[in-house]
């Protein structure tokens, strides 16, 4: 298959309130190949793609598909030139059947234009057939699976005769069936002359279906390598650049005694069962797994959001029982969410409200009728110069700041709680580098001081750089937990992935 | 903390300026609104800057008020409570049973009717969040519930009066003699809402509610809790407000708050709240309050109609929401601050809400000229008048229907205009377009405010009303009453255009004629609370136990004054009692309907009369379907009126007269207090030709 | 298949069955072919509304202002009447006359985003007194022959009324199905932000909603004022509650995406029967409203024993979606 440069990214820069996301990247795309993209979080992947697709205008460069340059993107002009993503939640109506949101996509009928629903459900079923995935076209899409309804956005965006393909995560939630299945479909396209760019943490993968690899780094592009040429580590090595102790600031702390324990705990609601852990004062434990492994729902269990129904959770030794987060509180256990915009900020409140939002009984006088407003923006005040919030004002609302900064607002508000055990879930997803470092020293600080931290990422550089132990989930438990000295990206992989030899080798 | 990214610092601000602390909505623009009505309203209308009339806007505020003030949290937490103004009906008639039936004390009443405010506001509280289903439909289901039931239990028909006047002073008296007692109710229960939302913590938690209601749980908020509390907060504030409506009226009937609950939400959002959730403030929905108060007020006191009110508030509501729609493009869903796509630019909302405002003002304007022109042909154009008499100062008559819609008081208005140009006198027509007593009691406030010379009102609730006359006269204003009397001592004379006895005792007579004394009969009523049309039917059920013991009154259905309606339940009657000869109708709307019913069933052995107006029956009459109708010249009665009121005002004529000179109807006659039109007529095929109304 | 998808329809269609049931053994003169017709033509005025009633609810939107703009349709048919129209001509009026009322809460609604609950509720008020204003309740009279039953007499008069409903009711259950733009409709309110990425353009499809329920209520208060020979100033008062009633107890979500046309065609039935119901088996007609509002939460408790109603586990407010 001849190749030819299919898209072309060049010198794009994106700044959000100052902070930039993207410095100058480049990125090309030929015709028949999958093009691997990887970088840490806040290295400016979701950037690039939110550009490429017209989510996002740029501030500089350009975008050229097959030779003519894209003015005035939007996602309506970049679906029509064939440019198709797929991200991580799937964007279904879930009340059409995957038949209607199928053809929904793809097609072009009038005001009066009649609907043919023989045509809709065999092509339909012709499309599901090619994917692989044995879905019937008359489902209502909310009855579907996460993984299913992947599937059904993939099929939808085939139908649209999608000329770029781009997947953000796509195998995060998916079996090793369905994976596998994925990618032969993938191969199909390529072969068909798609060209495919393929987002993913799991590096593991990539070996196995993709052609290149650009790594990008701070908003820049470091580099373009053929997938042969390059080894796992090889590719760490370039996404993290700097002085890894920068970024995982780790330093020995030393270890007080067990003040969070699980025991036989579990919560069928929640789907997790038996997970065995003790955490002590000081300790960073991280928690790895695939998405669906329980980790999330470990962490809501644990702070109230969801009912357990066996086994016990220890503080200091003392059986509590939690049922709901306000009590969690009480007893200095903190979460902070993975969903930031929905859950771990309230967007449209000011900075002090949300830094205050968990702690309004401290704040709240006798008898809890006399507010204390001044003691509020005191608090307010000193958290945003501490954590380095980049604002004008703390009655601003959170909406304007930028992700990271919003996540120290969010982070602001837990540690005014002054707890004891601080759960962070994925803690630096889609934030800059900058602020992401600054987090993790924050954990150093807290750890220091104390506090015994549970910290949930799918990033594994950052799981391996900032934990003391490991715990790997899969299928609602803890499957294996590992020390810092024995711990490798492999074996946590494997361990993860369920099974002793890894996906693939290097 | 080294921080990674340059470290510009600014000072960092902490305060707020002042106007976005005070208006985090742009309250002001509602403030300016509020302020411009008081400055046209000063100048166009009678008395309207005056401390009494202040107090009066107060005393009206305060029932919709409470309401207003629970439903602000309600709206803050994104939800609605469309319920309230049916559970004031449901409290009303509660308290009135359990006092007046039971025999339970006031105290006691009252403190059981709150109780079932807060069993009212639990059902929908638990709907709301253990069902987790939307509050706009759980509150619509218990509107029509609460209404339902309180209808159910009075089978519509039970008024409660005769309360204490100790517990009357709560609604209508005056505290040193100038200040309502509400105001002792609605300023502390302003206050205690104020600070509760926006001082305490427990108040903002509704905010965060109101934006993000998971965002609030993950941060620990009792969500179910608070959202469980309002709720029952709400039925608990309706019932309070039952109460002093009950008190203010003095009745107690199932209809009670009809229509609050619309008017509570259009001043929380004209207030700034946004329906979203997430914003409004206390400030705000007062001042929405008295907007819409003040309003309706100031429009009285310049002579205009009360439909003007409805239609204004109506274009206040869409502008606000335009404005606020301009301010914050993102709000309600698309919080996607990427999507550019569809945004309506603000020019194009400045255009949109310029062309609603401008088609506002026209429409308005337009019809602020015409009547006024109308105004000014009455009191100018028109033939010489007749008797002029020698006191020849202009008398200022403010007459007042029962309901502006009703056909029936259409055509009294129209001798009552006749008469006023005869007279050379000025007559304010206005009340309430359906049947409400509360509106009745605001419009005599009104015109006591604005000063006329007489006040002339058709009475739908007797006790509320009475206390208002009495204020009338205390302060020099002559009171009659016409079609439907208030109590004696409120007013100086009643015109009668028959007694209820004579009309009750007409139509069975009728009845009886065109049936031969036997056979069974149904009656279609206008409300079954109407109390005119009770007392007619009290008067048909003697009758027909004194003279005529073989005819059978097998049922009375409501019509409501609706056709359509009576068309309904005529048809309901004919199936069910097919044994039925005779329907009678007595609220005018309900005759034709009848007919139509009758005349659709091709029943052609069921005849029908009642009482109602002769050109809307003429077709049936002619047909034969009507065999007759009864009533009285209802033109000459709102002719009678004006000349009776005239002749007070100047002295001409009082207590003690026998006779009344009446322009064209001549020498009235008239008997103690009561001046009389004369006997109910009966129209019928022969001579329903001479009458045009 | 069908039976699990279409489970509310079902429920519903089994409470009328058993109100049926109970009146057919209380009073078994409910089922007299007279009453039976009565019933009918009674109802379709307020089956055309739940029509519209139903497109607005499936694009996640509310209207509250039906019963005003019934009433303005009823009068302005009076008033085009007299003035001697052939009546095909004042059948298009009166529903361009609704479809103009209709635009205007769709522009405010669709373009300019703007909540419908308060739209539609300043637009209750301000037509309804507006009407009253101009007219002062007096009520159109005088009509022209040829108006009542169209000139074609009782019983050609009732046949056309009930055709052109079966009709109407017809174009529309097979539009929704099959037509593409109706499918826009559902998409819009299933998630308006999917609708968006898809390349449907939400506001337009809300304006002509907005618009096609106008066009519907101007011919459902055609339809029953030609019943008569004289027009009352007040008509349709409580007629929004009516129609969202019969919408919801039908099976719809309140939130927009879910609702069949054989759903409404259900709940007006059942509710427009109860009134008479009552009355034929001797109970206090006055606990209609109580009745009523006792199966719109009766609907509501079943939406949550089929697991119907967390989306996303928040609390929806109806109209809370802006386009």
């Amino acid at each position: 298959m001849p190749e030819k440069t299919l898209l072309k990214a060049s010198n794009i820069s994106k700044s959000y309130s100052g902070v930039h996301a993207l410095r100058d990247a480049s990125f090309t795309l030929r015709s028949g190949e999958v093009h691997a993209l990887v970088g840490e979080n806040g290295a400016g992947k979701s950037t690039l793609i939110k550009i490429i697709t017209g989510a996002v205008l740029q501030d500089d460069g350009e975008i050229v598909l097959n030779g003519e340059a894209i003015t005035s993107n939007s996602p309506a002009l970049s679906k029509s030139l064939g440019i198709a993503a797929i991200y991580q939640q799937p964007v279904l109506f879930p009340e059409l059947t995957v038949a209607e949101n199928i053809a929904i996509g793809r097609e072009r009928l009038g005001a009066f234009g009649v609907i043919d629903w023989k045509e809709r459900r065999n092509t339909a079923k012709a499309l599901l057939e090619r994917v692989g995935a044995r879905i019937d076209t008359e489902t209502i899409a909310a009855e579907l699976s996460m993984p299913q309804q992947q599937l059904v956005e993939i099929t939808r965006a085939l139908g649209a005769d999608a000329k770029v393909l781009i997947f953000d995560e796509p195998t995060a939630s998916l079996s090793e069936e369905d994976t596998q299945n994925l990618f032969k479909v993938i191969r199909e396209l390529r072969a068909d002359g798609v060209g495919i760019i393929y987002i993913s943490h799991r590096l593991e993968e990539l070996p196995v279906i993709a052609d290149r690899v650009t790594v990008l780094r701070d908003g820049r592009t470091i580099e373009t390598l053929e997938m042969a040429d390059v080894t796992t580590e090889q590719m760490i090595r370039l996404m993290v650049g700097r002085d890894l102790s920068a970024v995982f600031p780790k330093r020995q702390v030393e270890r007080g005694e067990v003040i969070f324990e699980l025991k036989n705990f579990g919560s069928r609601s929640a789907g997790i069962r038996g997970i065995d852990l003790a955490v002590r004062a000081g300790e960073i434990v991280g928690v790895s797994g695939l998405i669906g492994a329980g980790r999330t729902e470990l962490a809501k269990t644990i702070f109230g959001l969801e009912a357990p129904d066996e086994g016990e959770i220890l503080i200091k030794g003392r059986a509590i029982h939690i049922g709901h987060p306000s009590e969690a509180i009480e007893y200095g256990i903190a979460y902070l969410p993975e969903d930031r915009r929905k859950h771990g900020v309230v967007l449209d409140f000011p900075i002090s409200a949300n830094i205050t939002l968990a702690s309004l009984k401290k704040l709240s006088g006798f008898a809890g009728l006399n507010f204390r407003f001044g003691k509020e923006k005191e608090i307010a005040a000193d958290y945003t110069r501490r954590l380095g919030v980049k604002t004008p004002a703390i009655f601003n609302a959170v909406s304007t700041l930028s992700g990271g900064n919003q996540q120290k607002v969010a982070l602001s508000r837990w540690l005014m709680t002054k707890p004891s055990v601080l759960i962070l879930d994925e803690p630096t997803q889609g934030i800059d580098v900058g602020a992401k470092a600054e987090i993790h020293e924050l954990m150093m600080e807290l750890a220091e001081q104390g506090v015994a931290i549970l910290m949930i990422s799918s990033e594994l550089p950052e799981v391996l750089g900032m934990s003391d132990r490991i715990a790997v989930m899969s299928g609602g438990t803890i499957v294996k937990i590992f020390d810092r000295a024995d711990a490798t990206q492999d074996k946590i992989l494997s361990v993860a992935l369920g099974h002793l030899e890894s996906a693939a080798t290097r | 903390m080294e921080s990674l990214t340059s470290p510009e610092q600014k000072p960092l601000r902490t305060e707020q300026a002042w106007h976005q602390r005070i208006f985090p909505n742009n309250e002001w623009i509602l403030l300016i609104v509020l302020i411009s009505e008081c400055l046209i309203f000063s100048i166009k209308g009678n008395n309207f800057l005056t401390s009494g009339n202040g107090f009066e806007i107060t005393r009206l505020a305060v029932e919709i008020g409470l309401l207003a003030l629970v439903m602000t949290p309600i709206i803050i937490t994104g939800g609605i409570d469309l319920s309230v103004g049916s559970m004031m009906g449901l409290s009303a008639v509660v308290m009135g049973g359990l006092w007046r039936d039971a025999g339970f004390s006031m105290p006691a009443a009252i403190a059981i009717t709150l109780l079932v405010g807060l069993i009212g506001g639990a059902l929908n509280a638990a709907m709301i969040t253990k069902l987790k289903a939307p509050p706009l439909i759980v509150t619509l289901g218990t509107f029509s519930l609460f209404r339902g039931i309180a209808e159910g239990l009075t089978r519509g028909i039970e008024n409660y009066s005769g309360f204490s006047p100790s517990f009357l002073f709560l609604g209508q008296g005056y505290v040193f003699g100038v200040i309502p007692t509400q105001l002792f109710i609605l300023v502390p229960a302003i206050i205690a809402v104020w600070w509760w939302l926006h001082r305490t913590a427990y108040g903002r938690s509704f905010y965060a509610i109101g934006f993000s209601q998971e965002g609030a749980r993950y941060a620990g908020i009792k969500v179910r809790r608070r959202l469980n509390f309002i709720y029952c907060l709400s039925g608990i504030a309706a019932s309070l407000a039952a109460v002093i409506y009950v008190a203010h009226l003095g009745q107690a009937k199932s209809d009670a708050g009809t229509g609050y609950e619309l008017t509570a939400i259009a001043a929380v959002v004209l207030g700034g709240a946004s329906i979203f959730g997430g914003r409004g403030t206390v400030l705000g929905t007062v001042l929405g309050l008295f907007a819409i108060v003040i309003l309706q007020n100031g429009l009285r006191l310049s002579g205009q109609p009360t439909e003007l009110a409805g239609v204004l508030t109506g274009v206040l509501l869409v502008v606000t929401i335009v404005i606020d729609r301009a301010w914050r493009p993102h709000e309600g869903g698309s919080r996607n601050a990427i999507s550019e796509e569809f945004e309506v630019k603000n020019w194009q909302i400045g255009v949109l809400s310029g062309v609603i405002l401008a088609a506002a003002l026209i429409v308005a304007g337009s019809n602020w000229l015409l009547v006024r022109s109308i105004k000014d042909e009455k009191s100018s154009a028109g033939p010489v008048q007749t008797a002029i008499p020698a006191n020849s100062k202009k008398s200022v008559i403010a007459m007042m229907p029962k309901a502006k819609g009703d056909p029936y008081f259409i055509s009294c208005k129209l001798g009552a205009e006749e008469a006023a140009k005869e007279l050379g006198a000025e007559l304010l027509w206005d009340g309430p377009t359906d049947l409400d007593p509360a509106k009745q009691n605001e419009v005599v406030e009104a015109w006591i405010t604005r000063g006329v010379d007489v006040i002339a009102v058709s009475v739908e609730n007797k006790e509320g009303i009475s206390t208002v006359l009495r204020k009338a006269r205390a302060k020099g204003i002559k009171v009659v009453t016409w079609d439907a009397d208030a109590e004696k001592e409120a007013r100086d004379f009643l015109i009668n255009q028959a007694t209820p006895q004579g009309i009750g005792e007409t139509l069975t007579d009728e009845a009886a004629r065109i049936m031969g004394g036997k056979g069974e009969f149904a009656i279609i009523t206008a409300s079954l609370s109407a109390a005119n049309q009770n007392e007619w039917i009290k008067y048909i059920k003697q009758r027909l136990t004194e003279k005529y013991p073989e005819m059978k009154l097998v049922a009375i259905q409501p019509s409501e004054g609706d056709r359509d309606r009576a068309f309904q339940e005529t048809q309901n009657v004919l199936k069910v009692y097919p044994d039925v000869k005779l329907v009678m109708g007595i609220a005018a709307p309900a005759v034709p309907g009848i007919a139509e019913a009758v005349k659709q069933s091709n029943r052609k052995d069921v005849k029908v009369t009642g009482l109602s107006l002769p050109n809307m029956c003429k077709p049936y009459i002619k047909e034969g379907i009507i065999e007759s109708i009864v009533l009285w010249n209802t033109v000459d009665l709102g002719y009678l009126t004006v000349f009776a009121s005239n002749a007070l005002s100047n002295g001409t004529f009082k207590s003690g007269d026998k006779k009344l000179a009446a322009g064209r109807l001549n020498e009235i006659e008239v008997v103690d207090d009561e001046v009389r039109l004369g006997k109910p007529f009966i129209f019928n095929k022969d001579n329903i030709d001479k009458f045009n109304f | 298949m069908i039976f699990s998808r279409y489970k509310r329809e079902v429920s519903a269609a089994i409470a009328f069955v058993v109100l049926l049931v109970v009146v057919g053994i209380a009073a078994p003169t409910f089922f007299s072919a007279g009453n039976l017709r009565d019933l009918v033509i009674n109802n379709a005025p307020t089956l055309l509304i739940a029509i519209g009633m139903t497109l607005v609810i499936l694009a996640g939107q509310i209207d509250i202002s039906v019963g005003s703009q019934f009433a303005v349709c009823s009068v302005a048919a009076g008033f085009l009447a007299k003035t001697g129209m052939p009546i095909p001509i004042l059948f298009i009026c009166v529903l361009l006359t609704g479809a103009a009322m209709g635009a205007l809460n769709g522009a405010l609604i669709g373009w300019l985003r703007l909540p419908s609950i308060i739209v539609t509720l300043a637009m209750l008020v301000m037509w309804r007194d507006a009407l009253r204003w101009v007219t002062e309740g007096a009520w159109v009279q005088n009509l022209p022959e040829n108006f009542q039953w169209f000139g074609l007499g009782q019983t050609g008069g009732e046949i056309l009324i009930v055709a052109i409903t079966l009709v109407l009711f017809a174009f529309f259950a097979w539009s929704l199905r099959n037509l593409a733009s109706a499918r826009k409709v559902y998409a819009v309110g299933s998630d308006a932000e999917a609708a968006r990425l898809a390349g449907i353009r939400s506001p337009n499809v809300v304006f002509w909603v907005f618009v096609i329920m106008g066009g519907l209520v101007g011919i459902a208060a055609l339809l029953n004022a030609v019943r008569f020979s004289a027009i009352p100033g007040n008509s349709g008062v409580g007629l929004e509650l009516k129609a969202i009633a019969a919408v919801v107890v039908g099976g719809a979500a309140i939130s927009g995406g879910r609702a069949t046309l054989i759903g409404t065609l259900i709940g007006v039935a059942l509710l427009g029967t109860i009134g008479t119901a009552l009355t034929f088996v001797g109970i206090n007609p006055f606990w209609e409203k109580a009745i009523q509002g006792a199966i719109i939460l009766a609907a509501l408790v079943s939406d949550v024993a089929l697991g119907r109603l967390e989306k996303n586990g928040k609390f929806n407010l109806a109209g809370a979606k802006a386009a």
